[in-house]
């Protein structure tokens, strides 16, 4: 019993310098991402993102508030892909786990669902892997979305480019979800505005199987330009089947997935010269950091990032980061912080003008022997256009 | 209008076949002859897939190799799950009688501990390599390697099958299991062990076909289910149980697919899938080739 005693008492003091160490109290970080369900997959690299932002701040010591630095605490919660739960997982961290502070929800249905609960709340949130023309009319006061690559925007980007580069027929295949759906609206319209004929414009339904019957069509209407409006599972489809056919054409860009590394992995270097949809490269060295978040998920993760959601979460994180080394956890000083200071990213200086981003440009990037380099606008490259000449293999 | 009679729509509605009766052939198995509903059927296949990627990105070792040691890790699968949660069953009469609904809430339990598991072991990142990824001009067809193999192979395993069902002497055995357990029972076939080779079996085969489409598809923990589906529409449309209809399902739901679209538009894909589905259904309930329930 003596013993137990001396035993504890030891403890008791070597807890007491421990604690004294550790006085700063946590700041409380809630998020809900899927972890399970469909869009497991895709979120993965964004989630990897936060959960990496998180340990860097750590590292230095915790987040900077009002001067002094605390730990950050993780608290999620999985929403199992499914909107409607993101809202639940929210309204609890807000009423029942009382968090500081919070990161966004993955996907633009996700985003949108918790917008009503964070105006109801008053909870400010910058939001990361969400990009719709819903955006234009969102009115909201608690969310910001720092996607440069609205379908408007990114369509008169597209366009922009295609009439440098001297295309004038163009073909268009787009998988009927959300996203490719508004791309291929705005696209259409911002095609005829800019006087290029659409030689072709075929939609599939999401869970086809194989394109090669599209891509058989794409090779006989000849186009100089493809825009293939597809995501990561039919995108794999389309540069299959694109492969097989020989389809030689000097521009083909591919809307989401084209960037991910296991697209680098199941193409090699026959993804070459494909354009891809999205806003940064680590080739970029006058944004801050962008090298350095780039080597640090590959040395964490062993895989390169996204190039996309990864991007998007880490900066949303950053745009937090320094609006509470700012004005502190106050909410409502946090609002007026985030709508009004201009953050420095890994993805350069971003601002918001009512919800979007008011600074970045919409880009258009391209593999080139294995590195994704920006190739449009011109003010932003870091390489210029290189035409695709045939497949590699 | 593209040209239907052109070789390289016929080698994808062949391949994509291929695929199908493949993914539904394990499947089919176990239903048709154990009438236990296998909804993680598609977690057995990712099982297989992530075994062949692991294969290929740890020691280099190529699909064609390591689908044999697929078949065995799959197999064996199977038989501790037969063992631990089905064969005793089969001993009380209550049990046994719902077997089939109980099945299917044990295999979707199954399902999701498989997915979890999944994301815990490998991340739910997608996955993928490169493997036989030469084009390879057949006929003035241009075709990725990886997507002849899984032809041939797929034609080879069904007709494996086909001719073990036909001529073997276990085949031949199950057949009698499917027509009258008790009766067979009483001429000397020990069912225990005859199920227990079924539900082995069509685990092999579904893990050998997730190995096989490991070539050409992105992996991850969740997307086996979407093959579930597929392999279930595939054995109802030709018939519970019938190995030569699921491979008519299989050609018939490719031949909508790509000669449907070719014809309409990519964009009624699922529609014509599965209205012509239903519509079979309506006219013929049993599927194909399946035998009417008396």
């Amino acid at each position: 019993m003596k013993r137990l005693i001396a035993c504890l008492s030891l403890c008791a003091a070597a807890a007491i310098p421990l604690s004294s160490a550790h006085a700063a109290e946590p700041v409380r970080i809630g998020m809900g991402f899927p972890f399970t369900g469909a869009y497991a997959a895709p979120a993965t690299d964004p989630l990897q993102a936060f959960r990496l932002w998180v340990d860097q701040v750590n590292d230095k010591g915790g987040l900077e508030v009002e001067g002094e630095r605390r730990p950050i605490e993780l608290v999620t919660y999985d929403d199992q892909s499914d909107p409607a739960k993101t809202v639940a997982v929210y309204e609890k961290l807000i009423t029942d786990d009382k968090v500081d502070l919070l990161l966004s929800p993955w996907g633009a249905p996700s985003h949108f669902a918790v917008v009503g609960t964070l105006e109801r709340y008053g909870f400010p949130v910058v939001g990361s892997t969400a990009s719709s023309l819903q955006i234009r009319d969102l009115k909201a006061q608690n969310i910001w979305f720092p996607t440069s690559s609205i379908p408007d925007q990114q369509a008169e980007a597209v366009v922009s480019f295609l009439k440098a580069q001297g295309a004038t027929k163009v073909a268009l295949s787009t998988v009927q979800l959300g996203y490719a759906q508004e791309s291929r609206r705005m696209m259409l319209a911002a095609l005829k505005k800019g006087g290029i004929e659409v030689v072709l414009d075929r939609e599939y339904a999401p869970g086809i199987q194989d394109m090669t019957p599209i891509v058989s069509e794409i090779k006989r209407a000849n186009p100089d330009a493809v825009l293939s409006m597809s995501y990561q599972a039919d995108g794999i489809l389309y540069l299959r089947a694109a492969r097989e056919q020989g389809l030689t054409t000097p521009i083909q860009y591919v809307l989401l997935g084209a960037t991910a590394a296991y697209f680098k992995k199941m193409f090699g270097p026959n993804l070459d010269g494909i354009l891809a949809m999205g806003h940064w490269s680590p080739e970029k060295s006058d944004w801050p950091g962008a090298r350095e978040f780039a080597d640090a998920y590959k040395q964490r993760y062993g895989d390169e990032p996204d190039y996309l959601g990864s991007t998007l979460a880490y900066m949303s994180a950053q745009v937090l980061e320094q609006a509470v080394a700012k004005v502190g956890l106050d909410k409502d000083k946090l609002r007026e912080a985030i709508a009004t200071s201009e953050f420095s990213t890994i993805n350069g200086p971003v601002r918001f003008d009512g919800v979007a981003n008011a600074v970045t440009p919409s880009m258009i990037l391209q593999q080139q022997n294995g590195t994704t380099q920006i190739v449009w606008p011109p003010e932003v490259a870091t390489a210029d256009f290189e035409k695709r000449t045939g497949w590699a293999n | 209008m593209l040209d239907l009679l052109s070789p390289t729509l016929l080698l994808t509605a062949l391949t994509l076949a291929s695929i199908y009766a493949l993914i539904a052939l394990g499947l089919n198995l176990i239903y048709g002859t154990l009438r236990l509903l296998n909804v993680a059927h598609g977690e057995v296949m990712m099982v297989g897939a992530y075994l062949s990627y692991w294969m290929h990105v740890m020691w280099g070792v190529g699909t064609l190799a390591s689908v044999f040691l697929v078949i065995l890790v799959t197999g064996f699968l199977g038989w501790v799950c037969y063992r631990t949660l089905f064969s005793k069953m089969d001993r009380y009469p209550a049990l046994a009688a719902r077997m089939e609904s109980n099945s299917l809430l044990i295999f979707f339990a199954l399902a999701v501990i498989a997915q979890n598991l999944g994301v815990l072991a490998f991340s739910a990142d997608p996955r993928s390599y490169q493997y036989l990824q030469d084009i390879v001009h057949v006929a003035g067809i241009s075709v990725t390697l990886n997507r002849l193999v899984i032809l041939a192979g797929s034609v080879l395993v069904v007709a494996f099958v086909l001719f073990f069902f036909r001529r073997g002497l276990n085949g031949m055995a199950i057949r009698a299991l499917i027509q009258n357990q008790d009766a067979a029972s009483l001429i000397g076939i020990n069912i225990d062990r005859m199920k227990t080779v079924v539900f082995c079996a069509g685990f092999a085969l579904a893990g050998l076909a997730g190995s096989l489409i490991s070539m050409t598809e992105s992996i991850t923990p969740f997307s086996g289910f979407p093959y579930t589906m597929a392999a279930f529409v595939v054995i109802i449309l030709g018939g519970l149980g019938s190995i030569v209809g699921g491979v008519l399902g299989a050609l018939l739901l490719a031949g909508i697919e790509v000669y449907g679209s070719a014809l309409t538009s990519p964009a009624y894909r699922s529609i014509l899938l599965y209205g012509v589905f239903i519509v079979i259904l309506f006219i013929r309930p049993q599927g194909l080739l399946g035998r009417r329930v008396a």
